[in-house]
């Protein structure tokens, strides 16, 4: 399943690879992938460093941009085992793409060690499959690999990827609703208050869920 | 951009993903039922920025019939099934626009 996920961050790997080193130079745009593993923190670096903004604004912004990691490992949390240096070195590989993997791969099991299991042993595998591709794809970038037309198919492929996990992960109508609502306000967001659309998913995913159904029926 | 200035990047990215998994105490009871509906409101959120430009404005129209295509296959909860759909809404806008 994260095999179409792994090549299009290869693709992205090489757009970052292509666009960083003029900026930062081959040295420090290869650092930056092995470091950071983040593609809208690197991004979001590389653009603020050709807009000639100072360290202070790039680091308040890397920072605003991983709020949404702490909702994503609060989440992820629940499903991982006791170990705290395990849960340590998984955390370098909480992505989008290995959340999403690891939470699909973690619903379709009951309580349990096996759930807990299946939810590692996805977020190691998914993470480890993204990173070689993230820096696979930053050296090619960096030797100067093109990617046209590759580009926009990469591009078609996120928001296929993200909607097929919202599909798995929505397994009622309320929380299907509920996503239906978060992409809404998250278009809201980006069209009015574009500059803050990094923080739409976790603004967006928290009002939709604090509220409880109208019938306070269980989602699950 | 320095590489003081790129480590404190990378220590700022690690630690929200350390933080959540790894200092702060499990979740429990509504915070959890709560991080539960969390997931495809996440979900959901990312696929439409992935539609959104930075301008912003719509991205071009064969991402558009790709993520419509994921759209109309996703109430059958299939993964291969919203990846194929999507797909072929991309080929039938590039054959067609």
């Amino acid at each position: 399943m994260a095999a179409p996920a792994a090549a299009a961050i290869a693709v992205f790997g090489v757009l970052y690879g292509a666009a960083a080193r003029p900026l930062i130079g081959p040295e420090l745009t290869m650092i930056s992938s092995i470091i950071v593993f983040s593609g809208a923190t690197q991004f979001t670096t590389i653009g603020l460093v050709a807009a000639g903004a100072g360290g202070a604004a790039i680091l308040a912004t890397v920072a605003l941009l991983n709020v949404r990691h702490l909702l994503m490992g609060a989440v992820i949390r629940s499903s991982l085992g006791a170990s705290r240096l395990k849960r340590a070195l998984l955390a370098w590989f909480l992505l989008d793409e290995s959340f999403g993997f690891t939470m699909v791969a973690a619903n379709r099991m009951s309580p349990g060690p096996g759930r807990i299991s299946v939810a590692e042993r996805t977020l190691l595998v998914t993470g480890v499959c993204c990173y070689g591709a993230w820096l696979a794809g930053t050296a090619l970038g960096i030797l100067g690999a093109g990617v046209q037309g590759l580009e926009e198919v990469s591009a078609a492929l996120f928001p296929v990827l993200f909607i097929a996990l919202a599909a798995l992960t929505a397994r009622t109508l309320s929380l299907a609703a509920r996503a239906l609502m978060a992409a809404g306000i998250t278009a809201v967001i980006a069209f009015t208050l574009p500059d803050w659309s990094a923080l739409a998913p976790v603004v967006s995913g928290l009002l939709v869920a604090i509220p409880n159904d109208p019938k306070a029926r269980p989602d699950r | 951009m320095t590489p003081l200035l790129m480590a404190a990047v990378a220590a700022i990215t690690y630690g929200s993903r350390l933080a959540a998994m790894a200092v702060l105490p499990r979740p429990s009871g509504r915070v959890e039922t709560v991080l539960e509906r969390v997931v495809p409101a996440i979900f959901a959120s990312i696929a439409t920025l992935s539609l959104i430009t930075d301008q912003p404005g719509l991205v071009e129209a064969p991402v558009l019939l790709a993520a419509a295509g994921a759209l109309l296959a996703a109430p059958r909860r299939s993964f291969a099934l919203c990846l194929v759909a999507g797909l072929a809404g991309y080929v039938i806008a590039e054959l067609v626009l």
